[in-house]
């Protein structure tokens, strides 16, 4: 497939970012809650931090000031915003009521159409809900501000996550072939995600063991990695290359295992009835 | 362009047993049982056939449709829409087809009825001429544009399934797949969904299955019947035929002679013996006779010989009766069925 040609059929799903964006835009009342429940999460995290930071002038447990903490806290739940996209419950419900059948029938790619739907949910999530949370907090305490380069590497950074964060969805999702109990295993999933990702408490606090561990797998590139790169907290410019190829190699991986989890799902549909 | 062989879907369920101990039993040791919808089907539309795909509730009509769409692979046996293999090859296929489930929606829930035809535009990669041909058809023949900008979810049934055929038809599909397309529809919007499959067909050669429970949307839109029981076919050829194949003919007559309906009842049935004669409305008395007993002219001679007849019409075998009797038959009567139409 040539380059011309592979553009021409991605133009194909600009409508579903497009359908996407107007649906979530209908809900205002969805922004509403998401933003009081990013602003408690964020504002619980960041008083229980500070106090565990307290009286730390200099550099405290895992290399951070009280301002790096507080930096770090507030930017992994804007991450967590990022990573929201809705796919595991979106698909899953599709199974389970079968309006899969109807996906089936368009001739698009599925994932494909599915990621075109989720970008902009993110996106929007981020800019309406993480935008004004931040800059709620960068007027009300002092923050870690970091150098241009750290901004740039957090936003290629962050874009991997928002590709991850969409795959370990949609697979989650898949599993709605498998099990009626999706709901289950996406509480499993967002508890394990939450942890190994250094979104509750940040990987490099965690014992040596268990940081080394959580770091080899691929939730750490959801926020672990981003925030490491944004606040420098890696030794020179081959650390932080390395950490953005980890979260590459982990995002070609998965891309590899959701197009596999995907071709046997579809091998075994059944919709019975109607 | 709709070829299906020895086509076979089997599903695996869970056996339940009833109760609370069933339930709990359930839970240590799990019992699979294999249902199969669909044995052994095979049939071939020609290009541009308009085909109602008929039989009971549970008769594998939509897992055979879903097969023939790429939704479900088949256990055994093959199928080929337009020369594809409709799983394997699925996207192209669905560039090809159309389709709607009277059941399901296709449009997008949250967004107005235009702004879902505005992406399948994109999807499909409607050319120009031909989508605003297509939405001309759709403004004149169901007027969508008085949906304005009501999201789907909050459309009336009626107004949702119209917008559903017109989506299924936007790309000019070679093949249309309409299952149960006018459930939940008064007469008119019926016939303004009959009349727009109908069209595409009569302009484009649109080849058409369909599935219906309407006895009306069958005659109005298909000229072909391909009927299927307990997962085989056990009929396929013109609504006719099929018609034909009605094992009792009907004869209602009017007459001026004295005699009492009561005893003209029993004159004919003591007369004509496995004739069953009933008075029908307006003094008429309608006489059903066994196709394989007595031919048409028997039955005339015995009522011209005994009753001065001053009306009298034959009415066409009705569908209903004719599946009725198929559907109730058991497994060994096909043949006989067939042979009839042959």
């Amino acid at each position: 497939m040539s380059a011309a040609t592979g553009l021409a059929g991605l133009r194909r799903y600009t409508p579903f970012a497009v359908g996407s964006l107007q649906t979530m835009l209908r809900y205002r009342s969805t922004f509403v809650v998401n933003a009081v429940t990013a602003t408690t999460a964020v504002s619980l995290q960041v008083f229980l931090w500070r106090a565990v930071y307290n009286g730390d002038s200099g550099s405290g447990p895992g290399g951070f000031d009280r301002a790096g903490i507080t930096t770090y806290v507030l930017l992994a739940q804007v991450l967590g915003l990022l990573h929201a996209n809705r796919v595991d419950e979106e698909v899953s419900g599709e199974i389970q009521r079968g309006d899969i059948a109807v996906s089936l029938i368009r001739p698009v790619s599925y994932p494909l159409t599915r990621f075109c739907a989720g970008v902009p949910v993110s996106l929007v999530n981020v800019a309406l809900v993480g935008g004004p949370v931040v800059l709620l907090y960068a007027g009300l305490l002092p923050l870690q501000r970091p150098g241009v380069g750290g901004v740039l590497l957090f936003t290629a950074s962050s874009l991997l996550a928002m590709v991850i964060a969409f795959e370990v969805n949609l697979l989650v999702g898949l599993a709605g072939f498998a099990t009626t109990n999706i709901w289950g295993i996406r509480i499993v999933k967002d508890c394990v995600v939450a942890l190994l990702a250094g979104q509750v408490v940040p990987i490099s606090l965690m014992p040596g063991p268990l940081a080394g561990a959580a770091r080899l797998l691929p939730f750490a590139g959801l926020v672990d990695s981003p925030l490491r790169l944004l606040l420098g907290e890696y030794r020179g410019a081959g650390a932080a290359a390395g950490i953005l190829a980890g979260q590459a190699a982990w995002t070609g991986a998965m891309t590899l295992l959701t197009a596999l989890a995907w071709r046997r799902a579809v091998r075994r549909v059944e919709v019975l009835g109607g | 362009m709709i070829v299906a062989e020895d086509l076979v879907k089997e599903f695996t369920v869970h056996d339940r047993r009833p109760g609370l101990a069933g339930s709990l039993s359930t839970l240590f040791s799990r019992r699979h049982r294999v249902v199969r919808a669909v044995s052994g089907v095979s049939f071939a539309i020609p290009e541009g056939t308009k085909v109602a795909y008929i039989g009971s509730n549970g008769a594998g009509k939509s897992t055979t449709i879903k097969m023939l769409t790429g939704i479900m692979r088949p256990t055994s046996g093959t199928c080929r829409v337009a020369g594809l293999d409709p799983h394997r090859e699925r996207g192209r296929n669905a560039a090809n087809i159309g389709v709607v489930f009277g059941q399901r929606s296709q449009l997008w829930w949250d967004l107005p009825v235009l702004d879902s035809f505005r992406i399948l535009r994109r999807i499909y990669e409607i050319p120009d001429p031909v989508y605003h041909r297509n939405m001309a058809t759709y403004e004149e023949l169901l007027d969508l544009g008085a949906l304005g900008t009501t999201p789907v979810r909050q459309l009336s049934l009626g107004q949702r399934m119209r917008a559903e055929v017109a989506a299924s038809l936007l790309h000019d599909p070679a093949v249309v797949f309409l299952d149960e397309p006018t459930i939940g529809l008064d007469l008119v919007l019926k016939e303004a969904v009959r009349e727009l499959v109908n069209r595409a067909s009569q302009q484009l050669g649109t080849t058409v299955m369909l599935t219906s429970h309407d006895i009306g949307d069958i005659t109005a839109i298909c000229d072909q019947v391909l009927v299927v029981d307990h997962g085989t076919v056990v009929h396929q050829g013109t609504m006719q035929e099929l018609l034909r194949s009605a094992d009792t003919r009907a004869v209602l007559f009017d007459h001026s002679g004295a005699v009492p309906p009561e005893r003209a009842i029993a004159l004919i049935e003591a007369g004509l013996d496995a004739v069953r004669a009933t008075a029908a409305e307006g003094g008429r008395i309608k006489v059903e006779y066994p196709a394989g007993r007595w031919t048409a002219q028997q039955v005339m001679s015995f009522l011209l010989e005994h009753f001065e007849l001053t009306d009298c019409f034959a009415p066409e075998p009705d569908l209903e009766s004719v599946l009725r009797r198929i559907y109730a038959s058991p497994s060994g009567s096909p043949d006989e069925l067939q042979g009839s139409t042959a």
